[in-house]
């Protein structure tokens, strides 16, 4: 019933003799009925997938599902997918939408936590509507924006012209130029409340005596969030901004409702492309290798990921 | 700098006299944010009391000058067609919704307090094995689970939304309450024990109820997910009958893009659900995050 940590556990693991693990499993067979569910949901949902999609990548596929028609190509798919111009054009896509609803998103989601955090009227009215781009369904977002950026008739285009910044409305998501940048206002949109959530939770945990020590030891605004604030909040950034990134690499609504990855794949992000070769296409084989290289690079976010966590666990063990 | 009460005559006459310059750049910037958050929420409402002839117009109207509710009458009438399916792709996604809430915690509960107290062998890999399902993308899933379903005939039901929608929610609320039970004290069960309670009992009748934000926490968190879920029941639904709303109202008005009224009256009423549970609920929100997710 004790908390050990991962350390301990570890340790333990080391100690030489298999039939010592078995016992240690047997012992414990009460605790893996609380976790079973999970882990059985998890198993079906996740692994079977992942070795599905690992095989298929290997294979030529004809197109609708009957996929016991496969022939073994080797690694075919992977040196089609690595030669073709459309990847370089997606994966740029991609960094460009990752890092900048990333960024974005955490900046101004950190900087409303922080405008937030000294209480005044209408303080929870606030962070409430601010919130609420959050909470409604992706979907209805992009149409919302959709019509927000219509080329005839949308309110942004109306605007422009009536301060004769502009002689007529502009396309913003049927131009090459443009749709990439307009997408990511929306995603950001969508994102930054859950920045200021995660901030404004994590801001609660600052010490105040820290701050009020800093202020009489003569340190400005500028300093004491600098140099107090900031780096207490170093671990919750680091989560929140691995969150973000992941969700905005995997994001697949708002691309694929109001643009399709047009005009001419301006706006297709890898998750977007993917789903076109596979269900628009039927190449099942090319989307699945897509998938697999997928998987590489976001094990490797997910290195990161386990280990900021797990950082918070371990000071919360050490504690 | 949150204690204004304590430093209240002195404090609150320097203020007066010099210009606080980062507070009034944090007032405007909240301006500007409540401005970027609101206003296309606005012009959804506003569009959506339009007649589809006020709509198209430009300049647009931007206050409508004939309001109307016609698009939510034609929306929410059981009477007409358009109004059958709408409301049956409401309660289709409120049946799938709830049922993965409720399975949501019913799993997520006793794997997070595992995670939390126990010390079993393999716990930590298989702890962050449930945090990396984040990682992945649903699109990575697709082809495989609705090869899956069909051959375990859940394709076209209900039952392969809930069972992905699953997954979704898991990592995240299994990480929110080992969280709370890391932060509720472990003398509190073994009082419990001493007194006579089993494990369970104790875990049932102690830590369950101190946890409650937790699980309120982990149930929106559930509940909005499978509510806004779209690529699956995308791409495992397709008779009409079924269809939850993110893929019903995308049915609905693909082939008449100009009724915008309509759109935006249908993404309003899709909204309103999550909205009213998240503000009304919204501070165990928060305070989950607090607890569970930002460790001190």
């Amino acid at each position: 019933m004790t908390i050990v940590t991962g350390k301990t556990e570890a340790r333990r693991r080391l100690q030489p003799g298999g039939s010592g693990l078995l016992r240690k499993i047997w012992e414990h067979r009460a605790d893996y009925a609380y976790v079973l569910p999970a882990i059985a949901v998890m198993l079906v949902v996740i692994a079977y997938p992942i070795y599905y999609t690992i095989e298929l990548s290997f294979f030529s596929t004809p197109p609708g599902l009957q996929l016991r028609d496969k022939t073994f190509i080797g690694f075919d798919n992977y040196t089609a997918i690595l030669t073709s111009g459309v990847f370089w054009k997606v994966t740029w896509n991609t960094l460009i939408w990752t890092v900048g609803s990333t960024g974005i998103s955490f900046v101004l989601g950190f900087a409303a936590a922080l405008a937030l955090h000294r209480d005044f009227f209408g303080r929870g009215v606030l962070r409430a509507i601010l919130i609420i781009p959050w909470v409604i369904s992706a979907v209805a977002a992009s149409y919302i924006w959709k019509w927000i950026y219509h080329s005839d008739f949308g309110i942004i285009g109306a605007v422009l012209v009536g301060l004769g910044w502009a002689d007529r409305p502009p396309n913003f998501i049927d131009s090459v130029s443009t749709v990439l940048p307009s997408l990511i206002v929306v995603n950001i949109w969508r994102e930054f409340p859950f920045a200021m959530i995660m901030m404004m939770a994590g801001l609660q945990t600052v010490p105040d005596q820290l701050l009020r020590a800093a202020k009489v030891d003569g340190a400005n605004a500028w300093q004491r969030f600098w140099h107090v604030t900031f780096p207490h909040l170093r671990n919750v950034s680091t989560v929140t901004i691995l969150l973000l990134a992941v969700a905005n690499f995997n994001s697949f609504i708002i691309p694929w409702i109001m643009t399709g990855g047009g005009p001419s794949n301006a706006s297709h992000i890898w998750i977007t492309h993917i789903y076109e070769l596979a269900f628009g296409r039927q190449r099942w084989g090319v989307a699945s290798a897509y998938s697999v290289l997928l998987f590489i690079i976001l094990m490797t976010f997910g290195y990161f990921y386990v280990r900021a966590l797990s950082g918070n666990d371990r000071r919360d063990g050490s504690a | 700098m949150s204690t204004i009460a304590g430093t209240a005559p002195r404090g609150q006459a320097r203020r007066r006299i010099r210009f606080d310059g980062w507070r009034w750049g944090g007032r405007i910037f909240l301006v500007f944010m409540l401005l970027y958050t609101a206003l296309p929420m606005i012009w959804m409402l506003l569009t959506s009391i339009k007649s589809g002839f006020a709509a198209m117009q430009f300049p647009p109207q931007w206050w409508p000058d004939q309001p109307t509710l016609a698009s939510y009458q034609k929306l929410l009438d059981p009477q007409n067609s358009v109004g059958q399916d709408f409301l049956r792709f409401f309660w289709n996604s409120l049946f799938v919704s709830t049922a993965t809430t409720i399975l949501s915690v019913i799993v997520a509960v006793p794997a997070a307090y595992a995670f939390s107290r126990f010390t079993f062998p393999g716990r930590n890999f298989l702890f962050f094995t449930v945090l990396l399902r984040n990682m992945f993308p649903a699109v990575i899933f697709l082809v495989p689970l609705f090869i899956l379903m069909r051959a375990i005939g859940l394709v076209n039901t209900h039952g392969s939304l809930v069972l992905t929608y699953l997954t979704f929610g898991l990592p995240l609320a299994i990480w929110l309450l080992k969280g709370f039970y890391d932060n509720i004290p472990v003398q509190l069960e073994q009082a419990a024990r001493i007194d006579g309670a089993t494990r369970f009992q104790a875990f049932i009748l102690i830590v369950m109820p101190l946890s409650t934000p937790g699980i309120i926490a982990t149930a929106i968190y559930s509940f909005i997910g499978a509510w806004n879920e779209y690529i699956y029941a995308y791409t495992f639904l397709s008779k009409n009958e079924q269809l939850t709303l993110p893929v019903g109202i995308q049915r609905f008005f693909s082939e008449n893009t100009t009724d915008f009224p309509g759109l935006m009256a249908a993404s309003f009423i899709m909204s309103v659900p999550v909205v009213v549970l998240f503000l009304v609920l919204q501070r165990y929100f928060v305070r989950a995050l607090t607890e569970g997710a930002v460790k001190h």
